[in-house]
């Protein structure tokens, strides 16, 4: 019996493990693309940069009103600084409109006594239906604050009411914990003032984690040594440096991080904001935008800029971590399938033809293939037809190209940002690279099959997520 | 079967490349360090020599030679760090070195390439330390937007009426890179532009027109009212907006008479600008045709209608009050709205 087993399983493997095998090599050669690609939109960006006067877009009038939209939910303890680092945002015409989402502790009493927050006659604008408004607050020091206290809906709804209150005519949505660097807004508005047909850009995201907070802005970068931290680091100035920069010269992005984007106001409220029943809701309206200009004629353009930094936490335990993973998949899927019409359509151009299926053979069904070549080859493994050196041999060749690919992109920052500077960052950095594929991609493998499993069972939650906190900057310092 | 020897070959190069990763990125590494220390050393230097060549406005033979000595990087670097901070007599002194040292010669080289890297970092070079070089000038004429922006930011500086003729005519360029640009030089040319601009407004329109009414509501001086009164007759809704909102800024008898006027535009746009315009300059004879805006079927107008009473002043705040008590309930939750506000919420 266990004899026709291992045949069956040996005639499987010999047919599967070319097509694993295959993918394996048309995803890593694509990423080889794309790194070249990124190259190429570094370089040009940073000639672009170089010596740029953008200190004179802070003189100018005619620098269009940007409205931050930062929705937040029980953050008592660290909306002051937070708020009080988005004012002192270095952009000539900026509005920020809080937004708490039925927050249940003293968030809202918090900003009243911080910030001299006068109520004033709840009306506004409703273009996008959402929760009721409870209240409306204007602070009595700071004439660019508007506080909006609304019934809890989740991150999407309390966004459309920004949109609502909003005066700006582009608004930059953020999260409430997002840190953005003093002049990363002056960064992120190039592409509107330099072409009409941007409906959005993104920039980057960096890991807090490990470095020292001052004020509400980050004083000093460090990687952190929490393993987990750690390979995240890596694993967003892939996603960043390599994968979004790529994709702005190969089509456009189809991604802009919920935590720090930029927005047409006027296009975003014309395509109905938000979708409050998808828990990606940010990729979800980049793609709406994006099949809106392609149907309706319009702005269209997607754009990347990598030098506005934003810094976020990421998780440090592996459950809360596997909650995020696993929404995140979730998020892609379901978008995904929402716009399931432009895959292979032409007349979606390059987005149809290209960006999306990537998004959907690649990023959606490559833990999948992933878990089927692993499997395998435990099978492999178990029955006796494959060997354990030969086992080993084909786990590392499979992996050791994605190493060596997330080695050039860390090449790749040091060249042209530079965030990182000491030795021992060096050091951890690389390390975290090398042991990224020992386990942790394996575990990201896990959750995201389970995001995609929950997904097509039809959940649709959030999960919770927990958060440490900044770490201040010690007396030495 | 995938053979051993092939994946023996593809771990080979693999490796291989991880080995180059890992040599390039340290080496990287390495040559950073170094260079920083060096570029930290000679910067302080290059700086030393500036700030006394630029404070005692002698020139010392043996700094400049220090200054010559020192690579063209940090020469670059040094020149433009301290240009920044630099106007007047000290800029002029800074420019007399950095011609010294070649620091100029190198950048009009730069201007003068065939690729667009090299002219824009030329042009940045002679913008920042506001150089007044005619090969600049050419670059408002560049097929690159960025380099036809570089020259404006650069010819903001340099306010001659060629200057400011090649300018306007940027006004039109279809690269917004380049208006946006062009805009922002010719407001940081300030009044000595008013005249010029005021006779480009006279005989131009659409895209054109707009950018320059934008530049003019800044200005605001008499000699656009003319010009305003006419493009706020126009059919183009953009050019209408920046027409009142220049009028709003004007702030005249005849600015006032036509701001009223427009209140009734079919455009919310423009009677939402009219409003606000009336709010500027204060006009509280326009109160009561304020006071209709307040139940105007479009939000925003009604917004500004409201904010426009607050902004007048007593007159303002007493129709505010009476349509408190009115039966338009969407009038006076407005104005119940716009009386709560903070002062410092009011703009």
């Amino acid at each position: 019996m266990s004899e026709m087993i291992g045949s069956v399983v040996s005639q499987v493997l010999v047919k599967g493990q070319f097509a694993v095998l295959l993918y394996f090599l048309a995803v890593n050669g694509w990423y080889l693309v794309l790194l070249v690609s990124s190259l190429l939109e570094l370089r040009h960006h940073m000639l672009l940069i170089t010596d740029e006067s953008r200190h004179l877009l802070l003189s100018s009038t005619l620098s269009p009103t940007i409205s931050i939209l930062a929705p937040a939910y029980n953050e008592e303890a660290t909306i002051e600084t937070s708020l009080r680092a988005l004012l002192a945002l270095q952009y000539p015409s900026l509005e920020i409109i809080v937004i708490s989402d039925g927050s249940k502790d003293r968030t809202v009493q918090v900003l009243i006594e911080k910030f001299a927050l006068v109520a004033v006659k709840t009306i506004y604008e409703q273009r996008i239906k959402t929760k009721p408004v409870r209240s409306l607050y204007r602070s009595s020091t700071y004439s660019s604050l508007v506080v909006v206290d609304k019934e809890n809906g989740g991150k999407a709804d309390a966004l459309n009411v920004g949109l609502s209150f909003a005066r700006g005519e582009l608004v930059c949505a953020i999260d409430a914990d997002t840190l953005i660097e003093a002049d990363g807004l002056q960064r992120m508005v190039r592409p509107f003032l330099y072409a009409t047909d941007v409906v959005a850009t993104g920039g980057t995201i960096r890991v807090v984690n490990g470095s020292q907070v001052r004020h509400g802005r980050v004083a000093k970068t460090a990687v952190p040594t929490h393993m987990l931290a750690g390979m995240q680091v890596v694993e967003y100035l892939r996603a960043f440096l390599f994968g979004r920069l790529g994709w702005n010269r190969l089509g456009g992005n189809i991604i802009i991080s919920g935590a720090f984007g930029l927005f047409q106001r006027e296009a975003v409220v014309n395509a109905g904001g938000y979708l409050h029943d998808t828990v990606g809701e940010d990729m979800e309206l980049v793609l709406r935008l994006k099949r809106l200009s392609y149907e309706q004629g319009g702005p269209g353009k997607i754009g990347f800029v990598p030098d506005p930094v934003a810094w976020t936490e990421v998780p440090e335990s592996a459950a809360v971590l596997g909650r995020q993973r696993d929404r995140w998949h979730r998020g892609l899927a379901d978008v995904l399938w929402r716009h399931r019409r432009m895959l292979f359509n032409p007349r979606y151009g390059v987005t149809g033809l290209f960006v999306f299926p990537y998004y959907a053979f690649v990023e959606l069904l490559a833990p999948v293939v992933e878990a089927i070549g692993l499997i395998g080859l435990l099978f492999g493994l178990v029955f006796g037809v494959v060997d354990w050196k030969f086992a080993g041999l084909f786990y590392l060749t499979a992996y050791g190209l994605g190493t060596a690919l997330t080695a050039f992109t860390l090449i790749l920052e040091d060249i042209s940002f530079h965030r990182y500077e000491t030795f021992r960052d060096r050091v951890l950095l690389f390390w975290w690279a090398l042991l990224e594929d020992l386990g942790y991609r394996q575990l990201t493998v896990y959750w995201r099959l389970r995001g995609l499993w929950k997904y097509m069972r039809g959940r649709k939650d959030w999960g919770a997520m927990e958060r440490k906190g900044f770490r201040p900057v010690t007396a030495s310092s | 079967m995938i053979s051993q020897s092939l994946l023996n070959i593809v771990m080979l190069v693999e490796i291989g490349l991880l080995a180059l990763a890992v040599v390039l990125f340290f080496t990287h590494g390495i040559w950073l360090y170094v260079s920083e220390k060096r570029l930290a050393r000679l910067s302080k230097i290059a700086r030393d020599s500036l700030a006394q060549l630029v404070t005692r406005g002698t020139v010392n033979v043996e700094q400049m030679s220090v200054l010559e000595n020192l690579p063209p990087n940090v020469q670059v670097i040094a020149f433009l760090e301290i240009s920044r901070n630099l106007t007047g007599t000290g800029k002029e002194r800074l420019r007399f070195a950095a011609q010294q040292v070649g620091v100029i010669d190198r950048a009009r080289k730069l201007c003068e390439s065939r690729r667009w890297q090299r002219r824009l970092r030329g042009a940045r070079i002679l913008s920042q330390l506001d150089v007044p070089d005619p090969l600049v000038q050419k670059l408002l004429a560049d097929p690159h937007p960025a380099l036809r922006a570089q020259a404006a930011e650069w010819a903001a500086a340099q306010p001659s009426p060629t200057v400011i003729s090649a300018m306007l005519a940027l006004l039109a360029d279809p690269a917004t890179q380049a208006r946006f640009a062009v805009q922002n030089a010719l407001l940081r040319m300030g009044t000595v532009v008013a005249v010029p601009l005021g006779d480009f407004l006279d005989i131009q329109s659409g895209r054109a027109a707009e950018a320059g009414l934008r530049v003019a509501e800044t200005m605001a001086g008499p000699r656009f009212a003319q010009t305003a009164l006419r493009h706020s007759q126009t059919d183009d809704v953009g050019i209408r907006v920046a027409a009142a909102k220049l009028l709003g800024a004007i702030a005249d008898a005849q600015a006032a008479e036509r701001l009223v006027a427009l209140l009734n535009d079919d455009e919310a746009r423009v009677r939402a600008a009219a409003a606000h315009g009336l709010g500027r300059m204060q006009h509280w004879q326009a109160a009561s045709q304020l006071a209709n805006g307040l139940r105007d079927r479009t939000w925003r107008v009604r917004r500004e209608s409201g904010l426009a009473l607050r902004a007048i002043g007593a007159a303002g705040t007493l129709f505010l009050r009476r349509a408190l008590k009115g039966d338009d309930r969407f009038a006076a939750d407005m104005a119940q709205q716009v009386l709560d506000l903070p002062e410092a919420a009011t703009g």
